[in-house]
C-alpha cells in the first residue's frame, strides 16, 4: 500500500532557526505523536518508539529516523523505518524552507509503503490516520520550533 | 424414476435426527483445541508482513532469551533436517514449509517459536528478528504471464507459468465457432475465495520418545492420507505414525492441505521431546491456508440463430499463487473443469488451463466442490445467459432446447465424461412449476414498465463428483478408493468404521442408515467411527462429494458381504439349505414356508453362540469399494431479486434449489447440507473474495473484512428434489453436500444481472457487493 501526501506550516522563527532544530534528531523525534521512547544513535540517527492504533492493530512500533539535510541548507530528508507486530511502515518525508520576512515556510511532502497488518486492517482507516500523524509531526515541529524563539 | 415409485425402506430416506448432535448441540464435542497433553508446549507461527522479499537474516536471541520460550525454529533448521520442502499433494511441485531465503507470499510462514504457553509463544514470535530486502511483488497472473519478474528462482524451468492443461478438439471448436450464426465471449472471473471454516487448522504433535511412535491429532479431511504424507516426508515407519482427526468444525476443503504448522510442531514435539500444539488465529487461516478459485475464464460460445448450441470454447488463466498446492489429482491438473459443457449438449468443445505463480498464498483448493467443478459450472451458466441475451431468448428456453435429454444417458461428454444419469428437463419443469416462473415473467413485465429493477436468475448445473475411479484419479499416486468394515456385536448392535472422515457432513447417522438398510438391523444401534488411522480402514478421506459416492458404496458393499455370510447361518438356523433361503423384507425367510423367519439379530447371536458348520465365527466384514465411475448429481436453482437502482442494494426475495442427488439417504441431512452450501454460495456471489491490493497485500485478513452471512443476511431457502439413481452405485446415491455451492452462485448473479438487463448490463463479477452493482447502473445509466 503506498499512500501520499502533502502539506505546509507557516512558522514564526528563521530560516535559521528551523534548521538548527529539524537537524537535532533528539528534537525531530520529540515532535512524533505519541512518542514513548527516543534513543539518539548519532547526529543523523534516533530510534523512537511510538504508539500506534490503527483499528485493531494498538501497541508499541519501534522506528528508526534517519535525517538526510541537503547541502543547501533549504530541504532536509526524513527517512522513518520500522514497524511492530508483523507490520512494516517505510515512511520518506521532505521538508523545504523558504523565509519570508520574520516567517519560515515549512513544505513537507511524505510518502508511505505500509505493508502487514497494518496496511490490510486499517486499509480504510490508515491513509488519515498516518496523514494526521505526518501533519501532526510538522504542527509540532511548527510549535516547538516558535517556543524555542 | 421419482419418489412415489421407489421401494419401501427400512433406513434409507428417513430423516433420522443426527446421532452427532446431541454432543455437538450441548457443546460436548471434542474437537482439536480441546485436546491437552501434560507437559505440552505451543507453536507460534512468524510470518512475512511482505509479499515478495530477500531474508537477509534471522535472530533468535531476543526470542530465545524470553522466559518460556524452548525453540525457535527457522528455514535453515528444518532444511539442515531435510524437511525444509514438502511436495505438493499431485506432485508437480514442492513448497517451502518455512521460507528459506526469500518469502513469496504476505504472510509465509518464516519461523516457529515453541513456548510454554499460547501468548508467551505469541510474545516469542514478536521478538524474532527477520530482516528483509523489499522485491517488486506480481500479484497480477497476467502480469506473472509476461515473466518480467520470475518468482520461483529454486525451480528449474525460469518462468512464472506452471502447465498447460487441455481437453477436447481445438480446431474442431474454432471452426465451429467461425461457422455459428451467433457468438459470444466474455471473461468471467470466479474469484479468490476461501472456505473460512469455523474451526481453523490446528495440531497436537506429540513425539513418544520411549515407544518412537507419533501421534497426531490434526483437523484433518483425510487422516490416512497425512499419515502417508507425514512417514514419505518425515521417513518415520508408517506404523509408527497414529493420526486422530477429533470432531472437526467445517472443512470445505480446506483441511486437506498439509500445512507448515503441522509440520514444524511435529519437528518441534520430535526435538523437545513434549507434545506440540498449534492452532491457526483466524487472520492465519485467511491468509496461509489453502484459497479456492480464482479462475479467469474467456468464455465462447456458438449457436445458430434459433438458439441451438454448437461449439463451446473456454480458455482460463489461472492464479496459483506462490506454490502450486492445488489439490487436483495427477492426471488432472485443473481437476474436473472439463465439466465445463454442463447440462448441455455440445456437439463440440474445447478448454484449456494455463497455471501461473503469483505473490499470493498457495492453494486453489475444492471449497466445497469436486476439483475446480464450481468455476467450470459458473462459467457456462453465466455464458448461457449471455447467449439468451444476445439470441433475444428467454434463459429457461434456451437452456431446456439444448439439455442433454433423459434418453441420452449414459451421456459421453465432447471433454471426456461419461455422465451416469439425469433427466434434467424433469427436475426444471418441477423448478419453474415451484416458484411459478410464467406469473414471476408477469410481474417483472409490469415492474419494468414502472422502471424497477426485478431479476429472475437460472441455474441449471451438473456437477461431477465422486472422486473417484482409481484408474483416474489419485492423491500421492494413492488411487482414490474408499473403505468400509463391519462388525455385528452378539446382541446385533454393531460398530461400523470408514476411510472418511466427516466434519459436519452427518456420517454417524448416514452410515448407520446404509448399514441398517443392507441388514436389517436399528441405525440407533450402529455406532459409526472415523478418523482414527489406527481402527479405521484405509481411505482417502472426506472431500469433493466423494463420501457417499465412495465410502457409501463401501458400506453397502462390506454390509452385503456380511449378509451373504449371514445367509448360511440363518439356514443353519432354519435347518434348510442355503438356496432355500431368501432375504426378503429385511429378514431371512424359508421359501414356501410363510412365517419361517429369523432376524439378523438371531443370526448375529448365533454367529458367536452357534454359528453354522464350516463357517467362522463372528460376524464382520471389509470392504474396499473403487467406484466404475464418478457421479453426476444436478439441479435447478432459480433466483428472484429485487434491486434498488439508488443503492445497488439487492434483496434476495425467494430461492428455490431443486436437487436431484440420486438416493437420498436422509432427507433432513440432505435439507441441511442444501442450506449451508446455499449460504456460502450466497457469500460468495454477494460479499466474499480474498483480494490484494498491488503492493501485494492481502485486503481479507479477518471477518471484518472477509463477511460471513449471518441469519439476518441469509435469505430464505426452499427446497425440493427429483430422484434419478445412479446407474453404477450400490445404492443409487451421487452424494449431495456440494451441490448447493456448486450450483447457487451463478443463480445469485444471473438474476441481478437480469434485474439490471433493461439498462444494457450483461456481465459484474462477483462479488456483487452494493459499490458494484451501483457503479453498474451508474455507469449504464451515463452512457444512456
Amino acid at each position: 500500500m503506498n499512500l501520499e501526501w502533502t502539506g505546509q506550516e507557516q512558522i514564526a522563527a528563521s530560516k535559521g532557526a528551523v534548521w538548527t532544530f529539524i537537524n537535532d534528531p533528539q528534537k525531530v523525534a520529540s515532535c512524533l505523536p505519541d512518542v514513548q521512547s527516543i534513543d539518539v544513535r548519532d547526529a543523523h540517527n534516533v530510534d523512537a518508539t511510538v504508539k500506534v492504533a490503527v483499528g485493531p492493530v494498538r501497541g508499541n512500533f519501534k522506528f528508526n529516523i534517519e535525517l538526510i539535510p541537503a547541502a543547501s541548507g533549504n530541504h532536509m530528508d526524513l527517512k522513518i523505518s520500522g514497524g511492530g507486530f508483523g507490520s512494516v511502515v517505510n515512511l520518506l518525508a521532505g521538508a523545504d524552507l523558504s523565509e519570508n520576512g520574520t516567517t519560515t515556510t515549512l513544505d513537507w511532502k511524505g510518502s508511505a509503503q505500509v505493508n502487514g497488518p497494518v496496511a490490510t486492517v486499517g486499509g480504510r482507516v490508515l491513509d488519515a490516520q498516518a496523514h494526521k500523524v505526518i501533519a501532526t509531526t510538522f504542527e509540532n515541529v511548527k510549535n516547538a520550533v516558535s517556543q524555542t524563539r | 424414476m421419482t419418489t412415489g415409485q421407489l421401494p419401501e425402506r427400512h433406513a434409507i430416506g428417513a430423516a433420522m435426527k443426527r446421532k452427532e448432535d446431541p454432543r455437538f448441540i450441548r457443546g460436548k464435542g471434542r474437537y482439536l483445541d480441546d485436546i491437552v497433553l501434560p507437559n505440552m508446549l505451543f507453536l507460534a507461527l512468524v510470518h512475512s508482513p511482505y509479499p515478495h522479499a530477500k531474508i537477509t537474516k534471522i535472530d533468535k536471541t531476543a526470542a530465545l532469551a524470553l522466559p518460556g520460550v524452548k525453540a525457535v525454529i527457522t528455514g535453515e533448521d528444518l532444511v539442515a533436517a531435510k524437511l525444509g520442502w514438502l511436495p505438493t499433494f499431485h506432485g508437480f511441485d514442492n513448497q517451502m514449509v518455512l521460507a528459506i531465503g526469500k518469502a513469496l507470499f504476505q504472510y509465509q510462514e518464516v519461523a516457529g517459536v515453541v513456548a510454554t504457553s499460547r501468548e508467551i509463544a505469541a510474545d516469542g514470535a514478536e521478538l524474532v528478528d527477520v530482516q528483509y530486502e523489499p522485491l517488486d511483488p506480481v500479484v497480477d497472473p497476467y502480469q506473472s504471464k509476461l515473466d518480467k519478474i520470475i518468482l520461483r528462482d529454486d525451480r528449474e524451468q525460469k518462468t512464472n507459468h506452471i502447465y498447460h492443461w487441455q481437453v477436447g478438439e481445438r480446431e474442431k471448436t474454432d471452426a465451429a465457432l467461425a461457422a455459428s450464426d451467433v457468438t459470444i465471449k466474455e471473461r468471467i472471473l470466479s474469484p479468490r475465495c476461501h472456505p473460512a471454516p469455523l474451526e481453523p487448522c490446528g495440531c497436537v504433535s506429540d513425539m513418544n520418545g520411549a515407544t518412537g511412535r507419533l501421534t497426531v491429532y490434526m483437523t484433518s479431511q483425510a487422516p490416512h492420507v497425512h499419515r502417508t504424507a507425514f512417514s514419505l516426508v518425515t521417513g518415520i515407519p508408517e506404523d509408527k505414525i497414529h493420526v486422530i482427526s477429533p470432531d472437526v468444525g467445517g472443512g470445505f476443503g480446506n483441511k486437506v492441505p498439509v500445512y507448515p504448522g503441522y509440520v514444524v510442531a511435529t519437528v518441534a514435539s520430535v526435538i523437545l521431546g513434549v507434545p506440540v500444539k498449534w492452532v491457526e488465529n483466524r487472520t492465519e487461516n485467511l491468509t496461509t491456508t489453502g484459497f479456492a478459485r480464482d479462475y479467469h475464464m474467456d468464455v465462447e460460445i456458438g449457436a445458430t440463430k434459433a438458439g441451438k448450441v454448437t461449439a463451446l470454447k473456454v480458455s482460463t488463466t489461472a492464479d496459483h499463487g506462490a506454490f502450486d498446492a492445488a489439490a487436483d489429482p495427477r492426471k488432472y491438473p485443473a481437476g474436473m473443469f472439463g465439466i465445463v459443457t454442463g447440462s448441455y449438449d455440445f456437439p463440440t468443445a474445447f478448454a484449456e488451463v494455463d497455471a501461473y505463480f503469483t505473490n499470493k498464498a498457495p492453494g486453489g483448493i475444492a471449497y466445497r466442490c469436486s476439483f475446480r467443478v464450481t468455476e467450470a459450472a459458473y462459467a457456462i451458466e453465466r455464458a448461457m445467459d449471455i447467449l439468451a441475451d444476445k439470441l433475444g431468448l428467454d434463459p429457461v428456453q434456451l437452456r431446456m432446447q439444448n439439455f442433454v435429454k433423459k434418453e441420452q444417458f449414459p451421456y459421453h461428454s465432447p471433454l471426456g465424461f461419461t455422465y451416469d444419469s439425469g433427466d434434467y428437463a424433469a427436475t426444471t419443469k418441477k423448478a419453474l412449476d415451484i416458484i411459478g416462473y410464467d406469473a414471476l415473467l408477469k410481474e417483472q413485465a409490469e415492474k419494468r414498465k414502472r422502471g424497477e429493477f426485478m431479476g429472475i436468475g437460472v441455474s441449471t448445473f451438473t456437477e461431477i463428483v465422486g472422486a473417484g475411479p482409481g484408474k483416474h484419479f489419485d492423491i500421492l499416486g494413492i488411487k482414490m478408493f474408499d473403505s468400509a468394515e463391519i462388525r455385528i456385536h452378539p446382541t446385533g448392535s454393531g460398530i461400523v468404521r470408514a476411510g472418511t472422515r466427516h466434519q459436519g457432513q452427518g456420517h454417524e447417522t448416514t452410515w448407520a442408515q446404509i448399514v441398517a438398510e443392507e441388514l436389517g438391523l436399528d441405525p440407533q444401534e450402529l455406532l459409526v467411527e472415523e478418523g482414527d488411522t489406527d481402527t479405521a480402514p484405509y481411505g482417502l478421506g472426506t472431500y469433493a462429494s466423494r463420501s457417499t459416492p465412495v465410502a457409501g458404496g463401501a458400506l453397502a458393499l462390506a454390509a452385503r458381504k456380511i449378509r451373504e455370510k449371514a445367509r448360511k447361518i440363518a439356514a443353519h438356523l432354519l435347518e434348510a439349505s442355503e438356496d432355500d433361503v431368501e432375504w426378503k423384507d429385511y429378514k431371512f425367510n424359508l421359501k414356501g414356508v410363510p412365517g419361517k423367519t429369523v432376524t439378523m439379530k438371531e443370526v448375529a447371536f448365533a454367529a458367536y453362540t452357534n454359528p453354522a458348520p464350516d463357517t467362522e465365527p463372528g460376524l464382520e466384514a471389509t470392504y474396499y469399494y473403487d467406484p466404475p465411475n464418478l457421479t453426476f448429481p444436478n439441479g435447478t436453482y432459480i433466483a428472484v431479486v429485487d434491486v434498488d437502482k439508488d443503492t445497488g442494494s439487492v434483496k434476495v426475495r425467494r430461492f428455490l434449489a431443486v436437487d436431484d442427488c440420486g438416493v437420498v439417504i436422509n432427507p433432513m441431512i440432505v435439507e441441511g447440507q442444501i442450506h449451508g452450501g446455499l449460504t456460502e454460495g450466497f457469500a460468495i456471489a454477494f460479499m466474499q473474495e480474498i483480494k490484494y491490493d498491488s503492493g501485494g497485500n492481502n485486503l481479507n485478513t479477518d471477518f471484518t473484512e472477509y463477511l460471513i452471512p449471518t441469519a439476518l443476511e441469509t435469505p430464505h431457502w426452499e427446497t425440493a428434489g427429483t430422484v434419478t439413481p445412479s446407474p453404477h452405485h450400490p445404492i443409487g446415491a451421487k452424494g449431495v453436500g456440494e451441490s448447493p455451492n456448486v450450483g447457487s452462485p451463478q443463480a445469485f448473479v444471473n438474476a441481478v444481472i437480469d434485474a439490471l438487463s433493461p439498462l444494457g448490463v450483461t456481465h459484474i463479477d462477483m462479488p456483487l457487493t452494493k459499490e458494484k452493482v451501483w457503479n453498474a447502473i451508474q455507469g449504464a445509466q451515463s452512457k444512456k
